[in-house]
C-alpha cells in the first residue's frame, strides 16, 4: 500500500544506501569527525579504566530516581550545545547572505548554506532545543528534586521512569543521526502541511524529525503519568496539600498538562504516518484531505507544550527566590492557584498561531483575548516574586542573578507576546524575526531557571558547590551575549524581516546583523567559563553541608548533602510548608533518626535500556523503510515488555543495621557513589 | 501560614519509621487510571478528526458511513465487545474468592470474544477496500479505518494481555503483581469498551445506514 | 499617530547605525496599515503602564533589600490581602481595555470586507487581483483588465484593491508591509485581503509562511502608480505581452530551480478561469514534482547535477 518512493529502494537495507552519507559536504564531514573522536574517546576511556561494569551496574540500568535526572540533565546540556552550534549556524549565514550583492560560498548562492541545507539546520534547531534540550533539563531536574521534596524513596514507578528516560534517549540519537545518514527535515519543528507531505518532502528528512518526535514524546508522556502519580501517592506523612512546595505544585500543573496534550500530537503525529507510510489523505491538499486539521491538532497540543516548559521554570524560581531573599515565599496560595490558570487558561487559546490564516473577527477576536488574560495569571506570579524579595535579606549568589533575570526577560518576552496576541499587531509581525525574538525571550526564562537550578542543586546530588567566580562570569557573559542577540531581532522584525530566511534581501539591514554575530561570539565566551566553572569546582570538590546554603527552605536540605541512594535514612514527618526552615527555627535541623528500620528498594533492570536501544533501531529501520527490521524490532520490543512480566522482580531490603552504618559513615563520605557502590544491585536480595 | 504550630521540641515527631508502607496496588491503579486518561484523548483527538473530516468534500467523490456501515451489524459487534467485557468482569469476581477456575474461563472466554470483535472489524475494512473504498481513496475514509483500526490494535493488545494473564494465573497465583496488572487488564477492557460506545453511537448510529 | 511613531523610533534607533526608514512597520502607507499601526502603539503604551513599573521595582527591590543595607526585614510576612488584590486586579484592569481594543480592531480589518477600508481612498472603482502563491513565485491576475503577471502588482494609488487568494502546492502568507496585513494563501482554499495605498510609491512584498527551498527568494514588487498610469500600464500589457492559458501557467511555474533573482513577466490572460483552475487541480491532488536538487535524501543530486 505504500505510496511511490522516490529513488531506489531495496529490501534489504530499505531506502539506505552508501549515497545516504553526504561525505560531500565539508560541514557535515567535518561534524562527524568532532563527533565521532568525542565518542570514541568516551567510549575508550571506558574500557582503558575498565569502567564498562560500573557504567552498567550504576547507570544503563539503574532505576534510582536521581540518577535518571542526573543522565537527562547531562543529555540535556549537550543537545544544549549542539542546539547553539545550530544558531551559530544559522547567525552566520543570515550575516553573510544579505542583500544582492553578498557573496556565496561552498556552493551556495548566498551565503555558505544552500537553502535546503539552512532549513535543516532550523528545523533541527527548534526540534533538539524543545525536546532534547529543554524537555530532559525540565524532567532530570524534576526526577531529582521532586520525589526528595516529598519525601519519598523513589519515583511511583521507578522502571518506568528509566524507560521514559532511554525512550527520550533514543530519540535524541536518532535526531544525532540523522546528521551523518540522510538528512533531517526541512519542514520546521511544527511540521508545516501540506510542506511534510510526501508531495513536498519525497525524502527522509521528515521521518527522521517525525518519529524522534514520536518517541520523545512518548517518553514524556510516561514521564507525566509518573510526577502526577508520585505526587499524588507517594507524600510523606504530614505532607498535606497544602504543604506541598511550590515547585511540586507547579510541576503537578506541569505534568497534568503533559499527560492530557502530548496525546493529542501523538495523534497529529500519527496520522501524518499513514500519509507518508500508507498513503492516506490526511493534511494533503487534494483528496479531500484537510492540512488545517494537522494545525489545530498541532498547537492544541502546541501551545500547551510551551507551559509544559514554562511553569516548572515558575517553580525553580519560586524555590530559590525564597532561599535567597531569607523569607518565605509570599502569596503561596495565589501562586498555586496561578499556576493552575496558566495551565488551564493555556489549553484554549491554541489559535493565536495562526490568526492570518484568515479565520474571521470572531474566532481572531476570541483567541486574542483568551490569550490575553494568560496574563494575567502570569504577572502574579511575577509580583509574587517581587514581594518575596521584599523586606528580604537578600544575596546575589548566581542562582539568584539568575532568577532575577528570568523575571526581566519574563517581562519583555511577556509584552511581545501581548503585543502578538493581538491579532490586528500579529497581522503584521506573524511569522517575522519579532516572533523569534519573543519566544527566544521566553525560553532564556527557562534557561536562566534551569542554569540557576544546576547551581542551586549541584551539592545536593553531587557533595559539593560549583565555583561562584566563574559562574558569575558564565552569567554576566551569557546575558549580554542574550542581549546582543535578541534585542537587534526585535529590530529586524519590526523592519518586516520574516523568519526561517536563508537570505535576507536588505542588505541595509547589516548592521544589526553585525550585533548579533558578536552576541554568538559572546556565547562562545560564556561557553568557556562554563566549563571552566565546571573543571575548577571538580577539581576542588569541597564538601559542602547538608543545608549547602544556609538558608534552604524545602526537605531536601535535611537529608545528608550528597543525598544516599536511599534519601532520607528514615522518612520524615512533615509539620510545615518549609519543612528545612521550619526545623531550623527550633533547632531542631540537624536531628538525625536515632532509629533505623529496614528500607526496601527497587532493583536495578536492563529492560528500559534494551527498550531503549530497541526503539532506536525501530526508528531507523522505519525511517528508511527497512521493512524486515520494523517487524523483527517490534516484536523483540512486545516479547521484552512480556518477558519483564514474567520476571518477579521483588526490589531488595537493605536491614536496619546496614542502614545504621551507612549514616555513620556519610559524614566522611563525599561522593554519592562512594555509599551506593557498597550496594550493588540486587546483591541484598529477599 | 508557614510556620503555624508551635509545638514543644520535645514532643515534635520528625522520623516516621512506618510510613514506607505505601499500597503499591493503589498507586499502581491510578497510575493505569491516568495513562487510561491519556488513551481517551487520543480518541477524543482521532475522533475530533473524524467530526472534522465526515463531510461532502472529504469525502472526494467516495461513499460515507450511511453507505458503508451498517447500524445493526455494528450492533452485533457492540455485543460481542460487552460479552467480553462482561466475561471478564465476572471471571475477576474470582480473585475475591481465589477461584483460579471461574478466573482462566473469564479471561479465555473474554480473549476469544475479542478476537472475534477484532475480525469482524477486519473483515468489515477489508470488504470496504476490496470494493475500491480503501483507506486512500479519499480523507474521509483514511479517517474512518484509522480510527477503527487503532479501536482495534487496542482490542488486539487487550487480547494478548488476556493470554498473558492466563499463563500467569497459573504461573505464579495471586501475587501482589498478578492481582494488580488483573485489576488494570479489566479497568483497561471496561475502558475499550466505553470508548467503542462512543465511536458506535457517533459513526455507526449517527453515520451508517439503519 | 506621529507623536507615537517619534516615541516608537527613539527606542530602537539607539541600538544600531540602521536607517529609521528600515523599520517599515512604522511607516504605514494606507488606511489597513495605519489601522494596524495605531492600535500596536495604543496597546503597548497601555501595557508599559503595568510592565515599566514592574520592572522598575524587579531592579530596585534587590538592591533595596540586599543583605548588606540592612533594611527593614520581615522574614515570615507571606500575605497581604491588598496586595494580592493589586496583583489580580491590576493586569485584569489592563487586560481588559487590550481586550476592547483588539477585538475593535480585528473586526475594521475583517479581510474579507474590511470596515477600515470603508470611504477610504479617492473612491475610484475597485481593482480585483486573483492571487496565485506557487512555489516560489507570485502570480497576479487581473480578471476585470484580462491580464496577469508573475512576481509584480501594480495598482492604482488612492483605489481599492480587493485580493482572492490560493496556491498551488503549499501554504505561503501574503505581505506587503505598510499596506496589507497579512493573510496565507493556501492550496485547494481560498482567502481574501484588501487594502488602499495612499500615495504612489514602491513596496516590497513577500511571502512569511514557510514553503520550502525558495521561499527566501519569493519577493514581489508592488507598484503603486496614478491613475492614468495605472490604466497606460494596463493597456501596454495587454497589446504587446504573450498570452498565459493553464498548460503555460503550469509550465511557467514548475519549479525547476531555487528562483535566485526571479524575473518579472507580464502576460495577457488567455484563461478568464486560470483561477479556479488552479484550485480545482489542488482539490484534485495535483502535485509538483520536488526540484531534485532540493531533496538530496534519495539522492537524485548525484544524478542531476543541476544546481550544485
Ligand atoms: C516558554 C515559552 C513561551 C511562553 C511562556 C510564551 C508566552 C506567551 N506567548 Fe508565546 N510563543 C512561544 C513560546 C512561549 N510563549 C513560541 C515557541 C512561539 C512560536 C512558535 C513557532 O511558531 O515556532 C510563540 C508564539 C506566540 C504567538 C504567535 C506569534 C505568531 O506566530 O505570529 C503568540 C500570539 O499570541 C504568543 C503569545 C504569548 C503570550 C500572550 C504569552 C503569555 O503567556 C505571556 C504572559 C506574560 C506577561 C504578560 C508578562 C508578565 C505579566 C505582568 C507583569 C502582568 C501585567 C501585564 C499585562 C497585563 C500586559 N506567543
Ligand atoms: C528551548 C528552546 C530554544 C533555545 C534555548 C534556543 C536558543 C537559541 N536559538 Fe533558537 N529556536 C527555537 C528554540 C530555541 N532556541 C525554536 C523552537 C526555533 C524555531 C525553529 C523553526 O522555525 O522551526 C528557533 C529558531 C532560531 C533561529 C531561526 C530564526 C529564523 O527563523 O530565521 C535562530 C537564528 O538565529 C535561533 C538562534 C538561537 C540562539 C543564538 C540561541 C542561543 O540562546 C543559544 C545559547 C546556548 C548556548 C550558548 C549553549 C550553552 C550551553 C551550555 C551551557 C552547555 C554546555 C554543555 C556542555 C559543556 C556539555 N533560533
Ligand atoms: Cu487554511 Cu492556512
Ligand atoms: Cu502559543
Amino acid at each position: 500500500m505504500q505510496p511511490d518512493l522516490q529513488g531506489p529502494w531495496s529490501p534489504l537495507l530499505g531506502r539506505l544506501s552508501l549515497a545516504a552519507i553526504p561525505y560531500d559536504n565539508p560541514i557535515l564531514v567535518g561534524t562527524f569527525l568532532v563527533v565521532s573522536v568525542v565518542a570514541l574517546a568516551l567510549v575508550g576511556a571506558v574500557f582503558y579504566f575498565g569502567k564498562l561494569g560500573y557504567l552498567w551496574r550504576n547507570w544503563l540500568t539503574t532505576v534510582d530516581h536521581k540518577k535518571i535526572g542526573v543522565m537527562y540533565i547531562i543529555l540535556g546540556l549537550v543537545m544544549l550545545l549542539r542546539g547553539f552550534f545550530d544558531g551559530v549556524m544559522m547567525r552566520t549565514q543570515q550575516l553573510l547572505a544579505d542583500g544582492p550583492d553578498s557573496a556565496g560560498y561552498m556552493g551556495a548562492a548566498h551565503g555558505y548554506l544552500p537553502p535546503h541545507h539552512f532549513d535543516q539546520i532550523y528545523t533541527a534547531h527548534g526540534t533538539l532545543m524543545l525536546f532534547f534540550a529543554a524537555t530532559p533539563l525540565v524532567a532530570g531536574f524534576g526526577n531529582i528534586i521532586i520525589p526528595l521534596q516529598l519525601g519519598a524513596r523513589d519515583m511511583a514507578f521507578p522502571y518506568l521512569n528509566a524507560v521514559s528516560f532511554w525512550l527520550t534517549f533514543a530519540a535524541a540519537m536518532l535526531c544525532m543521526v540523522s546528521l551523518f545518514v540522510g538528512e533531517f527535515s526541512n519542514a520546521t519543528w511544527v511540521g508545516l502541511m501540506p510542506l511534510s507531505e510526501m508531495s513536498s518532502n519525497p525524502g527522509v528528512g521528515v521521518d527522521y524529525w517525525m518519529w524522534a518526535f514520536q518517541i520523545s514524546s512518548l517518553g514524556t508522556t510516561f514521564n507525566s503519568i509518573n510526577m502526577i502519580a508520585t505526587i499524588v501517592k507517594m507524600r510523606a506523612p504530614g505532607l498535606t496539600w497544602f504543604r506541598l512546595t511550590p515547585y511540586c505544585w507547579s510541576s503537578l500543573a506541569t505534568n497534568i498538562i503533559g499527560l492530557t496534550a502530548f496525546p493529542v500530537v501523538t495523534v497529529a503525529l500519527t496520522l501524518l504516518g499513514f500519509d507518508r507510510y500508507f498513503g492516506t489523505h490526511f493534511f494533503t491538499a487534494g483528496y479531500g484531505g484537510n492540512f488545517m486539521l494537522y494545525i489545530n491538532l498541532f498547537w492544541i497540543w502546541g501551545h500547551p507544550e510551551v507551559y509544559f516548559l514554562m511553569l516548572p521554570a515558575f517553580g525553580l524560581f519560586s524555590e530559590i527566590v525564597p532561599t535567597f531573599s531569607n523569607k518565605t515565599l509570599f502569596g503561596y496560595p495565589t501562586m498555586v492557584a496561578a499556576s493552575f490558570s496558566i495551565a488551564g487558561i493555556g489549553w484554549v487559546v491554541w489559535a493565536h498561531h495562526f490568526f492570518t490564516m484568515g479565520m474571521g473577527p470572531n474566532l481572531n477576536g476570541y483567541f486574542s483575548a483568551a490569550t490575553m488574560i494568560v496574563g494575567i495569571p502570569t504577572g502574579v506570579k511575577a509580583f509574587n516574586w517581587l514581594f518575596t524579595m521584599y523586606r528580604g535579606k537578600i544575596t546575589f549568589t548566581s542562582p539568584m542573578l539568575w532568577a532575577m533575570t528570568g523575571i526581566v526577560l519574563l517581562l519583555i518576552g511577556g509584552l511581545t507576546g501581548m503585543m502578538l496576541s493581538a491579532s490586528v499587531v500579529d497581522y503584521t509581525v506573524h511569522d517575522s524575526l519579532f516572533v523569534v525574538a519573543h519566544f527566544h525571550c521566553m525560553v532564556l526564562v527557562i534557561g536562566s531557571a534551569l542554569f540557576a537550578a544546576t547551581i542551586y542543586w549541584w551539592p545536593k546530588v553531587f557533595g559539593f558547590k560549583l565555583d561562584e567566580k566563574n559562574a558569575q562570569i558564565f552569567f554576566w557573559v551569557f546575558v549580554i551575549a542574550s542581549l546582543l542577540v535578541f534585542v537587534p531581532m526585535f529590530e529586524l522584525g519590526l523592519a518586516g524581516v520574516t523568519r526561517r530566511l536563508d537570505y535576507i534581501y536588505n542588505a541595509a539591514l547589516k548592521p544589526l546583523l553585525w550585533v548579533t554575530e558578536v552576541g554568538i561570539i559572546l556565547y562562545f565566551v560564556s561557553l568557556y567559563y562554563f566549563v571552566k566553572m565546571l573543571v575548577v569546582s571538580l577539581l576542588r570538590r569541597e564538601p559542602a553541608a547538608a543545608d549547602s546554603w544556609g538558608t534552604g527552605r524545602s526537605l531536601e536540605w535535611l537529608t545528608h548533602t550528597p543525598v544516599p541512594f536511599y534519601n532520607f535514612a528514615v522518612t520524615p514527618e512533615i509539620h510545615s510548608r518549609e519543612e528545612a526552615a521550619w526545623r531550623r527555627d527550633r533547632g531542631l535541623d540537624t536531628a538525625r533518626p536515632t532509629e533505623y528500620v529496614d528500607i526496601h528498594m527497587p532493583s536495578n533492570t536492563g529492560v528500559p535500556f534494551v527498550l531503549g536501544v530497541l526503539s532506536f533501531v525501530w526508528g531507523f529501520a522505519l525511517i528508511w523503510r527497512i521493512d524486515w527490521l520494523v517487524e523483527i524490532t517490534t516484536l523483540a520490543m512486545v516479547v521484552t515488555v512480556i518477558l519483564r512480566a514474567f520476571d518477579k522482580n521483588e526490589g531488595y531490603v537493605i536491614p536496619a543495621a546496614q542502614i545504621a552504618r551507612y549514616e555513620a559513615k556519610i559524614a566522611t563520605a563525599s561522593v554519592v557513589a562512594d555509599v551506593a557502590d557498597e550496594a550493588p544491585a540486587g546483591a541484598l536480595e529477599v | 501560614m508557614a510556620h503555624e504550630t508551635m509545638t514543644a521540641d520535645a514532643a515534635v515527631r520528625l522520623w516516621n519509621a512506618e510510613a514506607d508502607e505505601h499500597d503499591p496496588i493503589s498507586a499502581r491503579t491510578y497510575g493505569f487510571w491516568l495513562y487510561l486518561m491519556s488513551d481517551g484523548l487520543i480518541f477524543a483527538s482521532l475522533i475530533a478528526a473524524y467530526a472534522v473530516l465526515d463531510n461532502k468534500m472529504s469525502a472526494f467523490g467516495h461513499p460515507m458511513a450511511d453507505t458503508l456501515l451498517s447500524a445493526s451489524q455494528g450492533f452485533v459487534q457492540t455485543l460481542v465487545l460487552l460479552g467480553a467485557v462482561l466475561a471478564l468482569s465476572l471471571g475477576t469476581l474470582g480473585l475475591k474468592t481465589g477461584a483460579r477456575g471461574g478466573l482462566a474461563l473469564g479471561l479465555a472466554v473474554s480473549a476469544a470474544l475479542g478476537t472475534v470483535f477484532v475480525a469482524q472489524g477486519l473483515a468489515g475494512l477489508d470488504a470496504m477496500a476490496a470494493a475500491g473504498n480503501g483507506p486512500t481513496a479519499s480523507a474521509y475514509l483514511s479517517c474512518l479505518f484509522v480510527l477503527l483500526f487503532t479501536h482495534g490494535l487496542h482490542l488486539a493488545i487487550g487480547v494478548l494481555w488476556s493470554l498473558v494473564m492466563l499463563v500467569q494465573i497459573f504461573r505464579f497465583g495471586f501475587t501482589q503483581d498478578v492481582v494488580g496488572r488483573l485489576l488494570n487488564l479489566r479497568l483497561y477492557t471496561q475502558f475499550q469498551a466505553a470508548v467503542w460506545v462512543v465511536v458506535y453511537l457517533y459513526v455507526y448510529l449517527f453515520g451508517g445506514a439503519h | 499617530m506621529r507623536i507615537w511613531r517619534n516615541l516608537g523610533l527613539l527606542a530602537p534607533l539607539a541600538l544600531a547605525g540602521c536607517s529609521v526608514h528600515d523599520l517599515r512597520l512604522f511607516f504605514p502607507a494606507g488606511p489597513m496599515a495605519d489601522v494596524e499601526f495605531h492600535y500596536t502603539w495604543l496597546m503597548v503604551v497601555t501595557m508599559l503602564i503595568v510592565i515599566v513599573p514592574t520592572l522598575v521595582m524587579t531592579i530596585v527591590f534587590p538592591l533595596r533589600y540586599h543583605h548588606s543595607r540592612n533594611a527593614k526585614y520581615t522574614p515570615n510576612w507571606d500575605f497581604s490581602a491588598v496586595i494580592e488584590v493589586l496583583a489580580w486586579g491590576i493586569p485584569l484592569a489592563i487586560v481588559l481595555p487590550l481586550c476592547y481594543m483588539t477585538i475593535k480592531a480585528v473586526n475594521a480589518l475583517d479581510p474579507w470586507n474590511p470596515p477600515a477600508l470603508a470611504g477610504q481612498g479617492s473612491g475610484g472603482a475597485p481593482v480585483n487581483v486573483e492571487v496565485v502563491a506557487t512555489d516560489w513565485q507570485w502570480v497576479f491576475i487581473y480578471p476585470d483588465q484580462k491580464i496577469a503577471t508573475i512576481d509584480e502588482l501594480v495598482v492604482p494609488a488612492g483605489r481599492r484593491v480587493n485580493l482572492t487568494m490560493t496556491a498551488t502546492s503549499n501554504m505561503n502568507g501574503f505581505y506587503i508591509p505598510q499596506v496589507a496585513p497579512m493573510v496565507d494563501a493556501m492550496p485547494a482554499m481560498q482567502s481574501k485581503d484588501a487594502f488602499i495605498i495612499d500615495k504612489p510609491g514602491q513596496f516590497t512584498g513577500f511571502s512569511t509562511d514557510f514553503s520550502g527551498a525558495g521561499f527566501s527568494w519569493m519577493q514581489f514588487q508592488t507598484k503603486a502608480v496614478t491613475d492614468a498610469g495605472f490604466a497606460a500600464w494596463v493597456q501596454g500589457v495587454q497589446a504587446g505581452a504573450p498570452a498565459l492559458d493553464y498548460p503555460t501557467f503550469t509550465a511557467k511555474i514548475a519549479p525547476a530551480q531555487v528562483n535566485y533573482g526571479a524575473k518579472i513577466s507580464e502576460f495577457t490572460l488567455a484563461d478568464p478561469k486560470l483561477f479556479d483552475e488552479v484550485m480545482a487541480a489542488a482539490m484534485m491532488g495535483k502535485v509538483y514534482p520536488v526540484p531534485p536538487a532540493l531533496d538530496d535524501s534519495v539522492n537524485l543530486a548525484a544524478a542531476t547535477p543541476a544546481g550544485q
